[in-house]
């Protein structure tokens, strides 16, 4: 249990190697091993000051430093039950590391600890149910004299089923206990820290080297309605930049209220509707992924989304957003977008910022633009020369060389925020206004779960170009080569199970609230509702109408099986005990003076005493009681219905005495 | 209004009666550990709700699923069991009285694990740790008496904490019977010489040994501890019961044991009790025949173990009281040795008194 609580909290808060490690050593060490008396004298000496110190340490925590108290807790807790797991096994013992190690568990619940939880949660009930039921006997045992305990292997498979039934009691409660706090309390997953790809601030002077894989999951998305045609060329959009010095992209502070709310696109785009629910991972930003363009977001979890001045989604909450999108699918017709030259425009000190840059750029973007007149025609002969490029995860050796200027008239090959911020100024330098996108690119499907798992290896930079009368469109000019992935992010194939294992615990577990309570109630509805008339139809209905039917018929069944054991085990009381009991229930009824101790001389007695006149009906019954039942005499028919008469003419005799009374 | 008092009356034991039904049904009961988890389920269910904490709800649903295994397999364990109680007659106050009980679990995959036995009235309980599904096993309990009587065994309470420990479910199974419990035979009492001049020695008796046989008399129906050598197995077979052989004593060599009944019942009424058993266990020893005279109860000479029980039996149920009628044998007083804790005895042929300030030490 120990063990099972340990790995329980590794999941949950992260693994913290010395003391896990030490810990784990006791534990293991306990299980093959177990020291005698004088180790666990020796070992008293040294936990208790030990256990003070880590005692002061947590109220340190707690009174001057105002910092989280739960690790030195669990350090506390880690001591302690290394201490109980050395010590010799007794019953008080056992109860202690019962307690300790729930403890562990109860702590790791204050995380948002992964699927190994669940894990070890199932290993922690299937051992507690074994641990308590066994110690449960042999004290019980003990406590009687009885030494040897012989409990068979088939203790083991009923251990395993009480187990599932725990859990699936477990699980049902789980389902249907009400949600009726949105809950911020969980201390959230570690945020992610980006290696590549999306930041709050991107930079493109980084150099020295070759950026390096990451494989975190940091987006699951679901698509319930319909999928989109193509999953790899799916830019999931997050943050946008509108200001660039040379080096940095960041956000100004002094944009004016979106140029274009989600409205605009609702009216304005006509592309395919597209659903999404998605799972994010907790990252160092706290903005919501969505493809462009976005017309709504709900919240999943008790999130809350906003909208910013650049057309961003950003929340306020803690913990890992999940939630449901709705945007459009690809991008106006290239016909409607070359005739989008007049309307609104968005602020140009913003969007057509540039930095002190190599004359040589601006050449570049007049040539790249000389020959075309529409905005369209410009940004795709910009997108499409920039497409010529080389794609390359290596930095440049330099801060000189990982400038924009050397990336595109002397290196000619970068990554893709060198693309993108590329594009960006050479569009600004011709007089269209456009800025910088980070987010992710494409994914891989998971057919396991169903669901698009993108991972930080998939952070990708492009551009978004404004079009009057229709917003900003996307355009991304990274080759292609470097469009899809470019980091091995499975190379371990199991992680799709895994990872579809971890993206259910997610959705079903960690997440699940009133909304998805709602959802399965609704479901359940449907199922049971009768089918409707709706008219002459040739095609059947999908319902289950006679599947609820039988789903009550077999209810009913098991009741009524239920009631049956429960009335026949009555009817296992033997007639003529039935009979002396019925004896009892009618002198009681007379106002006889039977208790619980009221042999059956004394019942006949009572009787007597009453109404002699039934003395002999009183004595036949008894005596053909205590012959059935001490004497081991059978009775035949006729001595039952003797019983019975006897039984009768008691209860007349009584009930006349108490007439005439 | 007395007719409205004795329905109220009525109606209460009604509901005594239904309530005692219901709780004779099954009990639950916390353990300690039981009381501190719930507690502890308690706290962490109002965290859960609280906090909206997923995993909080997850443990809780564990911790109400152990709850609900324990309820369920608790039931399990104490029910389809077929108990037989095997429990003596009569038992002598002192002496450990062994109930034993042969229980078959008729369940046929569960097994019946850590159940207690207990019996209503009796402090230590029979314990049956493994009953394997299908089959029989037997346990005991054992227990004394302190003082002499009837004990009446009514309900034997099947009590488990199985699964866990957390709580403790009990179910009544209602076994009428009783036990007589007799006095003790081994108080040291005087010589005595009431009839034939014959003598005995002072000090703890035993019972056993045959008794006189004398000439025959005839046969009579078996009773509890007749000797199986005397059923006249021919006349058995006809009369389609035991039937034994009766044998006339000697009536020089008969001992009457008269009790004198008239006082407290306090101690030396015991006193007094234990000194007409341990006359009559004398009795035994020497193969005299022996009767007894009591309130109530009139006991013809015979001889033997088998009287020894009947003698016995009928002194454990004398009841002692200042009212009671004065020691008035049906036979010649003088060929009885009285036991009284009076100072009455003039006519009998022995008289022991108790003296005053006699204690009784118990067993």
């Amino acid at each position: 249990m120990g063990l099972t609580g340990l790995v329980a909290f590794s999941g949950g808060a992260g693994f913290e190697p010395l003391s896990t490690i030490l810990v784990g050593v006791a534990l293991i060490t306990a299980l093959f091993r177990h020291p005698g008396p004088e180790t666990a004298l020796k070992l008293d000496r040294i936990w208790l000051p030990l256990a003070t110190l880590l005692v002061v340490r947590a109220l340190v925590h707690v009174f001057v430093i105002r910092d989280d108290v739960v690790i030195p807790v669990v350090h506390l807790l880690f001591l302690l039950m290394a201490v109980e797991a050395l010590r010799p096994l007794d019953a008080v013992n056992d109860i202690r590391l019962y307690a300790l190690s729930f403890a562990l568990v109860l702590a790791s619940t204050a995380y948002r600890p992964g699927v190994l939880f669940l894990v070890a949660f199932i290993g922690y009930v299937g051992v507690g149910t074994m641990a308590l039921m066994v110690g449960h006997v042999r004290r019980a045992a003990e406590a009687h004299g009885v030494r040897e305990v012989a409990l068979g292997r088939r203790l083991v498979g009923t251990t395993l089923a009480l187990s599932v039934v725990t859990l699936t009691v477990a699980g049902a409660l789980f389902l249907a206990l009400p949600r009726v706090s949105r809950g911020f309390a969980g201390r959230g997953e570690t945020a992610a820290t980006s290696i590549v790809g999306f930041s709050d601030e991107v930079s493109i002077g980084q150099h020295g080297s070759r950026i390096v894989g990451n494989p975190q999951i940091v987006l699951r998305v679901e698509f319930p309605d319909s999928q989109p045609s193509n999953l790899q060329g799916l830019h999931w959009r997050g943050r946008s930049y509108d200001r660039f010095d040379g080096i940095r992209w960041t956000r100004s502070r002094d944009l004016p209220p979106s140029s274009a709310p989600a409205s605009w696109y609702q009216e304005r785009w006509d592309g395919r509707v597209i659903a999404q629910r998605i799972y994010g991972a907790a990252l160092d930003t706290r903005v919501l992924f969505s493809l462009h363009p976005t017309l709504r977001i709900e919240s999943e979890n008790g999130i809350q989304p906003l909208f910013d001045n650049a057309g961003d989604f950003v929340y306020w909450g803690a913990g890992a957003p999940a939630y449901r999108s709705i945007s459009r699918e690809g991008s106006p017709p290239p016909d409607r977008l070359r005739a989008a030259s007049d309307g609104f425009r968005p602020s140009r000190r913003h969007y057509l910022q540039l930095p002190d840059l190599d004359p040589r750029v601006a050449a570049l973007a007049d040539s790249l633009t000389a020959g075309w007149t529409s905005r369209y025609d410009k940004t795709t002969a910009i997108q499409s020369w920039l497409r010529g490029l080389t794609y390359t995860l290596d930095l440049p050796a330099t801060a000189r060389e990982a400038t924009l200027a050397h990336f595109l008239f002397e290196r000619k090959a970068g990554h893709c925020e060198y693309f993108s911020t590329a594009m960006v100024v050479l569009l600004r330098a011709a007089g269209i206004e456009a800025r910088n996108v980070n987010g992710f690119l494409g994914g891989e499907w998971s057919a396991f779960g169903n669901y698009l798992a993108v991972t930080q290896n998939q952070a990708h930079s492009w551009v978004e170009v404004w079009f009057p009368r229709i917003g900003w469109v996307t355009f991304d000019p990274t080759p292609t080569g470097g469009s899809g992935e470019r980091l091995a992010s499975w190379y371990w194939p199991g992680r799709f199970l895994f990872d579809g294992l971890q993206h259910r615990w997610n959705k079903w577990v960690l997440d699940y609230d009133a909304d998805s309570q709602l959802g399965i109630i609704q479901r359940w509805a449907e199922f049971l509702e009768p089918v409707a008339e709706t008219g002459p139809t040739d095609e059947p209905d999908g319902r289950s109408g006679p599947w609820a039917a039988w789903l009550m018929v077999l209810a009913a069944a098991a009741a009524l099986w239920g009631a049956i054991r429960i009335l026949r085990e009555r009817d296992s009381i033997p007639t003529h005990t039935k009979l002396y009991l019925a004896l009892r229930r009618t002198g009681m009824s007379a106002g006889l003076e039977i208790g619980p101790g009221t042999t059956p001389a004394g019942l006949v007695s009572r009787v007597v005493e009453r109404t002699p006149a039934a003395g002999v009906d009183a004595s036949r019954l008894v005596a053909l009681y205590t012959a059935a039942r001490f004497g081991r005499r059978p009775l035949d028919p006729t001595d039952i219905e003797e019983m019975r008469s006897a039984l009768r003419r008691i209860g007349q005799a009584l009930r006349n005495v108490r007439s005439a009374g | 209004m007395n007719r409205l008092l004795a329905r109220l009356r009525r109606t209460t034991t009604e509901v005594g009666r239904v309530w005692r039904k219901i709780r004779g049904w099954r009990r639950i009961r916390f353990t300690s550990g039981g009381l501190v988890f719930t507690l502890g389920t308690v706290a962490v269910g109002f965290a859960a709700m609280n906090t909206g904490n997923n995993l909080l709800h997850l443990l809780v649903g564990s911790m109400l699923g152990f709850m609900t295994v324990s309820g369920w397999l608790s039931e399990q364990v104490i029910r389809s069991l077929a108990i037989t109680r095997r429990a003596p007659r009569a038992v002598m106050v002192g002496q450990d009285m062994r109930i034993r009980y042969e229980v078959r679990n008729r369940k046929r995959y569960l097994p019946t694990l850590a159940v207690e036995l207990i019996e209503e009235g009796l402090s230590e309980p029979a314990f049956l740790h493994h009953v394997p599904p299908g089959q029989e096993v037997r346990a005991q309990s054992v227990n004394g008496f302190v003082r002499r009587g009837i004990h009446p065994l009514g309900t034997l309470t099947l009590s488990t904490a199985f699964p866990f420990g957390l709580f403790r479910k009990e179910r009544d199974i209602r076994l009428p019977g009783e036990i007589i419990v007799r006095p003790r035979t081994d108080r040291a009492i005087p010589v005595t010489a009431p009839a034939g001049g014959r003598t005995a020695v002072g000090g703890p008796s035993a019972g056993g040994g045959r008794g006189v046989r004398g000439e025959y008399r005839g046969l009579r129906s078996y009773r509890a501890g007749d000797d199986p050598k005397d059923i006249h197995w021919r006349s058995s077979a006809r009369l389609r019961e035991p039937v034994v052989r009766e044998y006339q004593a000697e009536a020089a060599e008969t001992c009457w044991i008269c009790l004198d009944a008239r006082g407290e019942p306090d101690d030396r009424a015991e006193i007094a009790v234990e000194i007409a058993a341990a006359l009559a266990a004398r009795a035994v020893v020497e193969q005299r025949p022996f009767g007894l005279i009591a309130p109530g109860v009139h006991i013809e000479p015979e001889s033997g173990p088998a009287q020894l029980d009947r003698v016995l039996d009928a002194l454990a149920l004398v009841d002692f009281s200042p009212g009671a009628p004065p020691p008035a044998p049906a036979v010649d007083p003088g060929r009885c040795t009285l036991v009284t804790t009076t100072n009455g005895g003039a006519g009998f042929g022995a008289t022991i008194p108790v003296p005053a300030d006699a204690v009784w030490e118990g067993p």
